[in-house]
């Protein structure tokens, strides 16, 4: 039998006012927000005419479109990069900082502070260090002898913008991975130390199984973040039309609703998204229930 | 070997990866407080510490915008934030509340819905809630910005509601006992009882919202006095770069996170513990 | 009880903090109309558009003028989002290449029957900025000044490289060979500091339409659906540009944003290719210069002419007002303001002829971009031009950059513009 309190009397109307700002935000800004969207993807709309009903050709268009198409693909090219990036460093961080070494609350500061501040700040920083000619990065390339590299270049802005965003990821990666190894006991280390197992195989063997918990957590964190990662690849790639070197998905579904007005490609793009993470969230839950250990 | 040196070893490669990462961690940083302090020509300098070391830029950021604009984003962003974080706190705690302790019909059904609802990436309410609030005559206000804070949230609502759910229900029998209403145990004895995951979802809301760009973006896009700091520096970069000034776009962008930054290092516990509470106990 | 107190207080609280968060809207005037005109431009702008509006209420003291400047990007993304909240402005400024996308979602106001109702108002008017609003059923907007292209340099550095100045014989190959004099290394550490050239080539307007054109190519063909930038002679003026970049003459777009877009302006360039907007800022910023017209290519002189108008939207509720306004601006009155101001000619050719606009402060040959008309070809208005220059700009961009093969590059811009052009149709 689960707890719970009874209302008493006129307090069942209390019980339903505290939870009406949920409803309306569920009504509102979720749940109705789906399905508005999935209304207006069928739809050809402009917001200044009325909408005239498109069937599902905003959808086959979306097939059609190079440029959302490449927007789309470009969004799973940063994930692929940006997930394990994120997730391997942060990791890895964390098994260091695990060593109850001295020092641990400054590193910890350190590596968090890009989490805290905004990326639009940072960018307009990361702007100046990544500049061809001018930019320290550059600089300490050329110093070393090697050829100076245009990195928000066409071909090398999305690895610049991955790797800016890894940066401004990892604090918080970090701190969930400690938490989570803080929570090892160390009863295991010393069973595993008595059967002879060596410190990178303790590390393989109790470490990771483990963390499963918060790699599985944190995977899933990093993959939502990718998908919709927006603000430095606004900041770092817009180029003098508006558009972006990097175009990802949510950038495409912000310039066709908020620029060019196509609120029906810009609804079907929101879709297909929304579809994109269902899909995944299903994979990831699939694979914790195979791998994840719960102690 | 002994244990002892293979320690010794293991911790110094341990240090020198900690510190190398420190640095390209902190570079980015320190050098955005470095242009800030330079002359304009020495904005492309390699060096790091400014020769001379003037405010000039500080200054002059106040004045690169007609109408005290810069003051007014960054007056904005207060606004906005504090705001979003009352109405979150509020919403949230509410809901979290009701979840956590009342018994009632469809009570999980609705709290499954709401959990179900933190998949839906935000992009999908972007385009939908813009039409709303575009009936109701809202576009160019700093309503949209404010308004979706007053109607809770799934993440805030769970981050309360599992530590409303580790408050002893002893308490909460007592409390009935005494006669309390329902409004009154949560107000008298969750709220106040709660003030470290309060804090923590505080302070995640108020940087949230503080370092949002979309929305901003989409509701008040070029309008100074209106919109918020994040907007502002984009637009910032805009004008600044065409005149190749970086020295006072840095000096912005500094401002712009030194709020934060304060915040951080009063409030670093909750913030770490926040995150770890969101990570660990799911 | 204490507690529902508590509450009471706290929500109106949380109530009065939420509507001093939005502040009072505009207090409704009655009495005179009031109408917004809303522009894109330097700030320097406002002040003259000001004097415009005083000298238009004196006469008309019943309808009060609100001028926003805005700068070029805010100002396209403040139309849409009024546009989209319902707001739009009463009066607002249009460049023609973006007119038929405007036109064409129904925003904008036709004014053929206040055309009608002034018999003669447009005769005075050059024929070719009028081309560019003129539609089937009448104009919905009205040329306002126009620009026509020229070729700047800096005194100074010809005058410290011992050459001649540009003159109006010069052909693509003298810019090409003087580009290449003026492009200096001053302290030998490997990189540039002054560059012979430095235009944009992300739109057309400023560099490669010219080229193309003297090059005996075509944009887009006359119905509107077919790219020809990769036909015939364009592709030769493609391989210049291409030449220009590769030599090191001209900034590529990663190396000038760097250093903050326009290299002339910052002294960091001897030579550019811009309209008269741009003469206030070098004067600001004590460039020493003057104009030459457009080099000639193999197939003679060419440049490219656009202009900025006039539109009133749709959904003004003055659109009386908002006309009258219109017409005093564009009146000689009006016209001679802006030609004080220095940042655009005339529409009308009497002022443009006349000494407000011939005699402006400094010695600047104003007749130069007078006498380029005479080989301009008018910017092309098409539906769809934002996307279209969108993805032909973009696409290029890594070639420029050093990135990717012209030809390649060119080939695969090309089906994608047309592609633009179809769902434009």
């Amino acid at each position: 039998m689960e707890y719970g309190l009874k209302p008493l009397g006129r307090e069942k109307l209390w019980l339903w006012l505290m939870l009406v700002p949920t409803i309306i935000g569920l009504l509102f800004g979720t749940i109705g927000s789906l399905l508005a969207t999935l209304t207006l993807s069928f739809f050809d709309w402009d917001l200044i005419g009325s909408p005239t009903w498109a069937g599902i050709s905003n959808y086959d268009a979306l097939f059609k479109n190079e440029s959302y198409m490449e927007a789309f693909s470009n969004t799973l090219k940063f994930s692929a990069m940006y997930v394990p990036g994120v997730v391997i460093i942060s990791l890895l961080l964390a098994v260091l900082l695990n060593r109850k070494i001295r020092g641990v609350g400054i590193f910890r500061t350190i590596y968090f502070l890009p989490t805290v501040t905004s990326a639009v700040a940072t960018a307009l920083v990361w702007n100046m260090i990544y500049g061809r000619d001018t930019g320290i990065l550059n600089f300490m390339l050329e110093s070393v002898g090697m050829s100076p590299i245009c990195w928000l270049c066409t071909n090398n802005a999305m690895l610049s913008v991955v790797i800016v965003n890894v940066w401004g990821a990892i604090g918080e990666g970090m701190i969930i991975f400690l938490a989570g190894l803080t929570a090892i006991p160390r009863d295991y280390y010393k069973a595993a130390e008595l059967d002879g197992a060596s410190g990178f195989q303790q590390f393989l063997r109790v470490t990771i199984p483990l963390v499963t918990p918060s790699i599985f957590f944190q995977t899933l964190i990093a993959a939502i973040n990718a998908f919709q990662a927006y603000d430095y690849i606004y900041m770092l790639t817009r180029r003098s039309g508006g558009d972006s070197s990097v175009p990802v998905a949510v950038f495409s579904i912000y310039r066709n609703a908020f620029h060019f007005f196509r609120m029906g490609d810009a609804s079907a793009q929101a879709i297909q998204l929304a579809v994109l993470v269902a899909l995944f969230m299903g994979v990831m839950f699939w694979w914790e229930r195979r791998y994840v250990v719960y102690e | 070997m002994t244990k002892s040196l293979q320690k010794t070893i293991l911790d110094t490669l341990a240090y020198l990866v900690l510190v190398i990462g420190a640095l390209t961690m902190l570079v980015p940083f320190l050098w955005m407080i470095s242009v800030s302090f330079r002359e304009p020509a020495q904005q492309y300098s390699r060096s790091l510490i400014p020769n001379p070391f003037v405010f000039q830029n500080y200054v002059d950021l106040f004045r690169v915008l007609p109408n005290n604009a810069f003051l007014a984003l960054v007056f904005n962003s207060f606004k906005i934030s504090t705001l979003t974080v009352i109405g979150q706190i509020l919403t949230c705690a509410m809901a979290a509340f009701v979840f956590a302790v009342v018994k009632f019909k469809g009570r999980n059904f609705l709290f499954a819905l709401l959990l179900a609802t933190l998949m839906i990436p935000p992009q999908v309410s972007l385009i939908p809630n813009f039409i709303i609030f575009k009936y109701m005559h809202l576009i160019g206000t700093q309503w949209p910005l404010i308004l979706p804070a007053f109607w809770g949230g799934a993440f805030g609502t769970f981050l309360l509601r599992q530590y409303f759910l580790t408050i002893p229900r002893d308490l909460v029998d007592a409390a009935r006992m005494d006669g309390a209403s329902l409004f009154d145990i949560f107000w008298r004895i969750y709220l106040p009882l709660s003030k470290p995951a309060v804090a923590a979802l505080a302070i995640f809301v108020f940087k949230d919202a503080w370092n949002d760009l979309l929305h901003p973006l989409v509701y008040l896009p070029t309008d100074m006095q209106q919109t918020t700091l994040t907007v502002g520096l984009a637009f910032f970069q805009q004008q600044l770069q065409l005149g190749g000034k970086f020295t006072v776009l840095m000096a912005g962008a500094f401002l712009s996170i030194l709020p934060l930054l304060i915040i951080f290092f009063i409030a670093q516990k909750q913030f770490i513990e926040g995150i770890a509470l969101s990570g660990v106990k799911r | 009880m204490k507690n529902r107190i508590a509450t009471i207080l706290i929500l109106v609280l949380i109530a009065a903090l939420l509507l001093s968060a939005c502040g009072s809207s505009k207090p409704t005037s009655s009495g005179p109309v009031e109408i917004t005109f809303m522009m894109w431009g330097a700030p320097e702008e406002q002040t003259v558009w000001q004097a415009v509006v005083d000298d238009f209420q004196a006469a008309n003291p019943n309808i009060k003028v609100n001028v926003e400047v805005s700068d070029w990007d805010s100002y396209w993304t403040k139309l849409n989002t009024l546009f989209a909240g319902g707001t739009p402005p009463d009066v607002f400024a249009m460049d023609a290449p973006l007119y038929l996308d405007w036109q064409s979602r129904g925003a904008l106001l036709n004014l053929q029957p206040y055309i009608d109702a002034n018999p003669g108002f447009l005769d005075g008017f050059y024929p070719q900025t009028l081309m560019a609003y003129k539609l089937d059923d009448g104009y919905y907007g009205l040329p306002r000044d126009f620009q026509t292209i020229t070729l700047f340099y800096n005194k100074d550095m010809f005058d410290a490289a011992g050459m001649a100045y540009p003159t109006a014989d010069w052909t693509y190959d003298d810019l090409l060979s003087a580009s290449k004099q003026l492009t200096l290394d001053k302290d030998n550490d490997g990189k540039t500091d002054q560059y012979g050239l430095w235009t944009d080539t992300w739109d057309m307007e400023l560099f490669w339409s010219e080229l193309i054109w003297a090059n005996g190519g075509e944009i887009i063909s006359p119905d509107h659906t077919k790219t020809l930038i990769a036909e015939g002679g364009a592709r030769d003026a493609w391989t210049y540009i291409d030449t220009l970049y590769k030599e090191g003459i001209m900034p590529t777009p990663a190396t000038a944003g760097e250093y903050g877009g326009d290299l002339f302006q910052s002294g960091q360039a001897a030579m550019t290719t811009i309209g008269h907007w741009a003469v206030p800022g070098y004067v600001a910023s004590n460039i020493n210069f003057g104009v030459a017209p457009m080099p000639k290519g193999p197939k003679g002189a060419a440049t490219s002419v656009n202009s900025a108008g006039f539109v009133i939207s749709k959904d003004s509720k003055n659109h009386d007002a908002a006309f009258a306004f219109i017409k005093f601006a564009l009146s000689e009155a009006g016209q001679k303001r802006l030609a004080e101001l220095g940042f655009a000619i005339p529409v009308l050719k009497s002022v443009a002829e006349s000494d407000a606009y011939l005699k402006q402060p400094g010695d600047l040959d104003q007749q130069v971009f007078l006498d380029s008309l005479a080989f301009a070809h008018m910017k092309p208005v098409f539906k769809g031009y934002e996307e279209w220059a969108g993805v032909v700009g973009d696409g290029l961009i890594p070639v420029w950059d050093g990135e990717a093969d012209l030809n390649t590059a060119l080939d695969a811009v090309v089906p994608s513009a047309d592609e633009i052009l179809a769902n434009n149709k």
